[in-house]
């Protein structure tokens, strides 16, 4: 695969593609544009399957990654979501195969994902208090303990 | 009537318990509910406050099964981070050892699922051949389950050439086994009534699921990170992607045993060819900015590890996804539709290791009666129903 035909298949600027090494793209797209680009992506040929769905806490932001796998590549697709209103479009209506990362990360950062139809906990207990969310960098374990009635 | 059956979750000797909530009507299955964290461990958040060498450690003690897989998945992903290139002896030993442990873990998984049929003779016999793999290992490592042997810029220990004429003796033994299970799994009329046509998974459910490994070659989709972006050795080492067309629990397990036989030939080929020197380069401690993704092709299928470096000895954010997690919702698809008594076969199916989860509570939906089973009511009732039908 080559960044050329991402440019062409997903229409953003080449500045947003990033070749970090041979097989791995780094795409960084605006929140609104996530499905039309996700939509776009896996009609591209040798697309295999969502390898998975990682998010991260960098500070105001959640950052969360998509990572589409094809034959020849991976293409990690980069959308930012502020941490005040964490809000993302889901994308199980293209790739039904996203559901249980999202609810992961439903659960971990309290990103919600609109048009998920089951957003129940997937990890967490049922009895887990809310706006708690362990991954986010704010929630230290000793802070969790405390929240969790612990020492 | 419908019920509401859930089935697990605890079991202390699974790695990823799982809890599914059934709705039956009659004997056939009609709805699956999945939920899982009953044993997540947090390791990611752990992972932010350790430091890389430490970190080697815990992504062994992600699967106590596909441990090495983990490791050699995070070690890859921080080699990058660093720009290392390691010796190419220590890319052989490395897929050697990937293989052994795909080898362990398809015999162990074949022992499972014959106990799950009821068929105890083959599961005594698939973990008696186990052994033969576990003390190969054991005689490289040092030790039977965490191997201890990748690590940042290398492995850890050799195989000198007194192990490769032992090892070739075992594999021996091993393909003339999985030649005899073929021939049992293939001929034998109870194991065939158990799984051929049971629990499908279309190609096309396989494909919107995102499906990998044997869950995924057993719908013929050839999907294959040892192939699709070639690690370790594997890009000089000639083998077969295995798959099956018959998308049910008997494609699972001949996809399986045909993959034992494949990478006993990878193993055959890897000793012969494995070049001389070191084994190991220095790593420094500290990391450089970055990021990186790592993908392995575990026993299990695709393994994938995304670790963001901030500069200092410990990561920002360590990713892990195991693939049993990607196969669940393959799993549920493959539920839904299925008799009662198919429901352990069909999970031991894509090897989640929760087949003899601990307890099953039946729930009548209308009077709200809870008979509360155990794992070895329902593999009693399950043994007992095609007894009855079939006079197995």
């Amino acid at each position: 695969m080559r960044r050329s035909e991402i440019r062409k298949q997903l229409r953003i600027r080449a500045r947003n593609i990033i070749v970090q090494r041979d097989r791995r793209f780094f795409v960084n797209i605006e929140k609104k544009d996530l499905k039309r680009v996700i939509r776009r992506l896996i009609r591209m040929k040798n697309y295999t399957h969502l390898s998975t769905i990682t998010a991260l806490d960098t500070g105001s932001n959640i950052e969360v990654i998509y990572h589409v796998a094809f034959t020849d590549a991976l293409v990690s697709v980069r959308v930012q979501t502020s941490k005040d209103d964490p809000v993302l479009l889901s994308i199980v209506d293209l790739i039904p195969g996203a559901a249980l990362y999202e609810r992961e990360i439903h659960d971990l950062f309290g990103v919600e994902f609109e048009g998920n139809p089951d957003l129940s906990p997937l990890l967490l207990p049922d009895n887990w208090p809310e706006g708690v969310y362990p991954l986010r960098k704010w929630w230290s374990p000793d802070r969790i303990l405390s929240k969790l009635g612990g020492k | 009537m419908t019920f509401k059956i859930p089935f697990g979750p605890q079991h202390p000797a699974l790695e990823e318990p799982v809890n599914f909530m059934f709705e039956i009507e009659e004997e056939r299955v009609v709805n699956v509910k999945l939920r899982l964290g009953y044993v997540h461990r947090g390791i990611e958040k752990i992972a932010e406050s350790r430091n890389y060498r430490q970190l080697v450690y815990l992504s062994e003690r992600i699967c106590g099964i596909c441990s090495f897989a983990h490791a050699l998945c995070y070690s890859q992903a921080v080699e990058e981070l660093l720009g290392l290139e390691i010796p190419e002896r220590a890319k052989f030993i490395r897929t050697i050892l990937a293989e052994m442990e795909r080898i362990q873990n398809h015999y162990l998984w074949l022992g499972l699922t014959a106990k799950e049929m009821g068929f105890e003779t083959l599961f005594m016999y698939a973990w008696r051949d186990r052994e033969r793999i576990i003390d190969m290992l054991d005689m490289i490592s040092g030790k039977r389950v965490h191997y201890g042997m990748s690590t940042i810029g290398g492995v850890r220990r050799d195989i000198t050439e007194s192990m490769i004429g032992k090892i070739e003796e075992s594999l021996n033994h091993l393909e003339a086994r999985a030649e005899y299970y073929t021939k049992i799994c293939t001929e034998d009329p109870s194991i065939l009534k158990r799984t051929v046509g049971v629990g499908i998974l279309r190609p096309r459910d396989a494909r919107a699921l995102c499906a990998v490994g044997p869950t995924a070659r057993a719908s013929g989709i050839a999907r294959d990170v040892r192939t699709d972006e070639p690690y370790a050795a594997y890009g000089e080492i000639p083998f077969r992607v295995v798959t099956y067309r018959g998308c049910d629990v008997a494609s699972r397990m001949y996809v399986r045993i045909d993959e034992i036989k494949e990478s006993i030939k990878i193993i055959r080929y890897a000793l012969k060819n494995m070049p001389e020197g070191s084994i190991r380069v220095k790593a420094p401690t500290r990391v450089p900015e970055g990021e990186a993704i790592s993908r392995v092709e575990a026993p299990r299928g695709e393994n994938i590890h995304f670790i963001k470096s901030n500069g200092s000895d410990r990561p920002e954010r360590w990713k892990i996804r195991a693939p049993t997690l990607a196969n669940l919702l393959s799993l549920c698809k493959m539920l839904s539709g299925v008799n009662l008594a198919d429901i352990p076969v069909v999970i031991a199916g894509i090897d989640p290791c929760i087949s003899c989860a601990e307890r099953i509570a039946l729930v009548d939906a209308e009077t709200g009666k809870l008979n509360v089973w155990d794992g070895k009511d329902l593999w009693r009732y399950a043994n007992e129903w095609y007894r009855k039908r079939y006079g197995l």
